[in-house]
């Protein structure tokens, strides 16, 4: 049965690491039920990467889900990648809200990449 | 007589000799006793000595009378004959036995006469004794014959009742019952059983038994070699008289009849014809009786024995053609009435389970329908217990390879039957049933199960058929829907919304459209082909390509819509079709539009309330009865101006009248007025016919003219900030702002509404926010306005994060908290983006 998330979250393995793609607009209004979905599949990944690059609009619900999302993984020692492309809006609102380089790419098989080092 | 010269019988004839009176008493024909009143003998003669071989010496004077006389005779002798003969003086033929001296009984008559003294005293009995050994043979025999006669009368009316009852009885089960009870009362038997031959199954059936605790009772195969199937074999009457007859005919039976206690077992085969012509005489069951004792059977009792097995076999015949007869008219309603039940049902699912639902229980204690459908085929069953699941497969496998059914497994008891699904030579999946015990490897039945499966094949390919059909419809009417519909020309936007009916039904003929003629000119279409299914929704799709084929830059609705009559001549199913058309001038905001037997559009100018367009109408296409003179109506639209064509699914409903359905849409359409246009089809929709609709309902939105400020209304609900944002959006990009300067927009409208929502309306769900911007070559501005209560915004983190991407995406931010809060912000149109 298809849930009500999935027209905004997709799940797939990149190598090893658990490749979590967001797509649309994600907001206030889908933000919290796209998290309960991310974390239901989170707990046991070893390694993450967050695909925003065909996420055509981020708010501050979806930075606050984000945020929470890398503090978690972070707290757990698991290394996670929120890949957003080279410009595009989830890039705006990310930079604007001063999320650390480190933790954002702009390209998936070099983000991929750098959590196998 | 002495007249005619005969003797004169008054006086004795003188003998030519001399007659001895003491050789007359000594050797008469019969026997003379003189005794004394005590009975004590005092005289008697030769002829009495003689039969019974007694001395004179042994008797006079040592012997009584009846001490000679049996111990019966004696009783007798004392309660009859003594006190009769004293109170008469004389008794006659009293049958006495006389005790002879060697021990024989001596049967006899006696008289006697008692004379008295002169003082009328008692004084000797004399007594004659007649030999009746003969005439007590006879009255013996007259007894046994007459003993016999009782019993054969009552066989004979046993007999006739179990006739009657065999007559009237309808059913083999009945028969045996009937049979069963014959051999006690008529012939006194200890117990019975009877079994009955199944040729289909090459057995012998223990059917019922009066003691089943008796005998080795149960089945057989025709071919055993104990005494019930060897009898069935030869079909005659085989009577066992003794255990020892048992021990050398039929040992099988010695064990039975010495632990029950039995000494002759009659096995009786129930035929359908005399035994001794054997030709065509079927013999159906046999009939095993017994008795404790040895009992032999007279010719006439074994007479009526084989009448009955004659009497019984034909009944049974009788009732086994009744019971096929019946069973076969059952089998030919049930598949009758299964093909009715499944033809009820369109769809191939509902007609599975029905199949399977209507097979258990009264065929079969379990079904199990699997089809080749579809990527993962589909399966069903009922009932139980499943047969094992690796036999089955291999019977399904083989089944489907072949084509051929398979009546039980190999080695497995047969009673699952694998019957092939076909249609038009396609073996479409299996049938399985586990059948009822008593039905299994039955012949008739398996034609019946083949007959069913054949029905049921055909009445599944039939859902099939019709379930890609509507698959295919569907796919088809959702591909000409989802058409390219002219996207990204900032001076319009079209929102359409397509539902099918809720009901169970084929796919409708509604439909929409909407695409440029030239690169000003611009057509909507929405319009209704008669009838449902893949029919329709292929027509719809004809007339859809024809309009965008009729349709040029000089045309003009009226003359498209001739176009169209002269197509539905050729196109008979596209016959009574009905339009909306419009041509609207995306330079000069003219609309031109015209109906063929179609529902009003509803215009919405910018001002004023909604108005439906009651120009240029005439009948459906192609019609024959209706005014098709096809005519069009002109009007100019102010930029902002919203269109809607519609189906009449959106407003006719059974229960209202029509004038009510558009007043209820054009109440609702104006209520609308300031949403955002991006969801307006799908909420009127909702609003006016629900989910729960008959109809397909259609809807085509079309808004023009790029607004130089936009106004929109959204409730306090965070779903409508994305709709807000759509038509943000669209505004933004027709005023050919940056794209980096829309997201920044974007992100500041959204989080302001949002503030809105979560602060101002935090306790007010129904609260409503306006949002307005204006653009200029320079500046973009963009106010947000609830009148909500604001309380504790600065303290939420989350909500704080919100304000601050206000600030950081726009240039100027003012809050201005009166009566409500409204937000102004401003960014600065730039080249390239902020760093």
């Amino acid at each position: 049965m298809p849930h009500p998330t999935d027209q905004w979250v997709s799940f797939a393995k990149l190598g090893d690491a658990e490749l979590v793609s967001l797509t649309g607009e994600i907001d206030v209004a889908n933000a919290p039920e796209i998290g309960r979905a991310i974390v239901g599949r989170l707990t046991t990944a070893g390694k993450v990467l967050i695909d925003l690059t065909t996420v055509s609009f981020l708010d501050s619900a979806g930075v606050r889900l984000l945020d929470s999302l890398v503090g978690d993984l972070n707290d757990h020692g698991t290394p996670i990648r929120l890949v957003v492309g080279e410009r595009g809006a989830a890039r705006m609102t990310l930079q604007l809200c001063a999320f650390r380089p480190d933790v954002l790419a702009s390209d998936l098989e070099r983000a991929a990449a750098e959590l196998n080092t | 007589m002495s007249d005619s010269g005969g003797p004169d019988v008054t006086h004795e004839l003188r003998l030519p000799w001399d007659d001895d009176p003491d050789d007359l008493y000594e050797n008469a024909p019969c026997g003379y006793l003189t005794t004394l009143p005590d009975g004590t003998i005092v005289k008697v003669n030769r002829t009495f000595l003689t039969w019974t071989g007694y001395t004179r010496a042994e008797l006079i004077g040592h012997r009584r009378f009846r001490d000679l006389l049996s111990p019966g005779g004696k009783i007798y002798h004392e309660t009859h004959y003594a006190p009769l003969l004293r109170m008469q003086d004389d008794v006659d033929e009293i049958a006495f036995d006389v005790v002879c001296a060697d021990g024989r009984q001596l049967p006899t008559l006696v008289n006697s006469r008692l004379g008295r003294g002169p003082a009328g005293e008692p004084r000797a009995i004399r007594t004659t004794v007649f030999n009746a050994t003969e005439r007590r043979t006879y009255e013996k025999e007259l007894l046994r014959a007459r003993q016999a006669a009782e019993a054969s009368e009552r066989r004979v009316r046993v007999l006739q009742e179990i006739v009657a009852d065999l007559a009237a009885a309808p059913t083999e089960a009945e028969v045996a019952e009937a049979v069963l009870g014959a051999p006690e009362p008529a012939f006194g038997a200890a117990s019975s059983s009877i079994y009955l031959v199944d040729a289909e199954r090459d057995q012998i059936i223990a059917v019922a038994s009066t003691d089943p605790t008796a005998g080795d009772w149960d089945d057989m195969p025709r071919s055993s070699p104990r005494a019930v199937a060897r009898v069935a074999e030869r079909g005659d009457l085989h009577v066992i008289g003794s255990l020892a007859d048992a021990t050398e005919h039929f040992p099988d039976l010695v064990e039975t009849m010495r632990k029950s206690g039995r000494d002759t077992v009659v096995l009786l085969p129930l035929t359908t014809g005399p035994t001794d012509e054997r030709s065509g005489t079927e013999t159906l069951g046999v009939l095993v009786f017994s008795f404790t004792g040895e009992r032999k059977l007279s010719d006439s009792e074994l007479r009526v024995v084989r009448l009955l097995g004659q009497q019984a076999g034909q009944a049974l015949d009788r009732a086994r053609l009744y019971d096929e007869g019946r069973r076969r008219e059952e089998r030919a309603t049930f598949l009758a009435e299964t093909t009715r039940s499944l033809d009820e049902l369109h769809r191939l699912l509902p007609r599975i389970r029905r199949l399977v639902d209507r097979i258990v229980p009264e065929i079969a204690d379990w079904a199990e329908v699997r089809l080749n459908v579809g990527p993962t085929g589909l399966l069903e069953a009922s009932g139980g217990p499943a047969p094992d699941a690796e036999v089955l497969a291999q019977s399904t496998t083989k089944v489907i390879a072949t084509g051929e059914p398979v009546f039980g497994a190999e080695g497995e008891p047969a009673d699952t039957a694998v019957l092939p699904l076909t249609a038009r030579g396609r073996v479409l999946g299996t049938l399985a049933v586990r059948m009822m015990p008593d039905r299994r490897g039955i012949e008739a039945e398996r034609l019946f199960l083949r007959d069913l499966a054949d029905r049921a094949g055909l009445a599944l390919e039939n859902a099939r058929l019709y379930e890609q059909e509507r698959q295919i419809a569907r796919t088809l009417q959702r591909s000409l829907l989802a058409g390219d519909l002219p996207i990204g020309d900032s001076r319009f936007a079209v929102e359409t919304h397509y539902q099918a009916a809720a009901q169970d039904l084929e796919v409708g003929g509604d439909w929409f459209d909407a695409f440029l003629i030239t690169v000003d000119k611009l057509a909507v279409v929405v319009g209704d082909v008669v009838g449902r299914g893949i029919d329709a929704a292929t027509t719809m799709g004809q007339l859809r390509s024809a309009i965008r084929a009729l349709a040029s830059a000089e045309a003009g609705p009226a003359r498209l819509l001739e176009g169209l009559d002269r197509f539905v001549e050729r196109v008979e199913s596209a016959r009574m079709a009905t339009v909306a058309y419009a041509e609207v001038d995306l330079v000069t905001g003219d609309l031109t539009y015209a109906c063929a037997g179609h529902l009003p559009p509803l215009l919405h100018e910018p001002a004023g309330t909604p108005e439906f367009l009651l120009r240029a109408r005439s009948a459906p296409l192609g019609s024959r009865a209706g005014d098709t003179r096809r005519t069009e109506e002109r009007r100019r639209l102010p930029a902002g101006s919203r269109l809607l064509l519609y189906t009449d699914g959106l407003i006719e409903r059974r229960t209202r009248p029509l004038d009510k359905g558009f007043e209820i849409l054009a109440r609702e359409y104006a209520r609308r007025r300031d949403a955002p246009v991006r969801g307006l089809t799908t909420a009127l929709a909702d609003t006016l016919v629900g989910r729960d609709h008959a109809d397909d309902v259609c809807l085509l939105c079309l808004t023009l003219g790029t607004e130089e400020r936009i106004e929109r209304t959204i409730g306090a609900d965070r779903m409508q900030i994305a709709l807000l944002r759509a038509d943000l959006r669209g505004w933004l990009v027709s005023h050919g702002v940056e794209p980096e300067c829309q997201d920044a927009v974007l992100l500041a409208c959204s989080e302001a509404v949002a503030n809105a929502i979560e602060h101002g309306y935090r306790d007010d769900p129904f609260g409503m926010i306006n949002i307005s911007a204006t653009v200029t070559p320079d500046v973009i501005e963009v106010r947000v306005t609830d009148r909500g209560t604001w309380r504790g915004a600065v303290a939420d983190v989350a909500r704080g994060r919100g304000l601050q991407l206000i600030r950081e995406s726009m240039d100027q931010v003012l809050f201005d908290r009166g009566d409500g809060t409204t937000v102004t912000m401003r960014r600065v149109r730039r080249e390239s983006p902020r760093e």
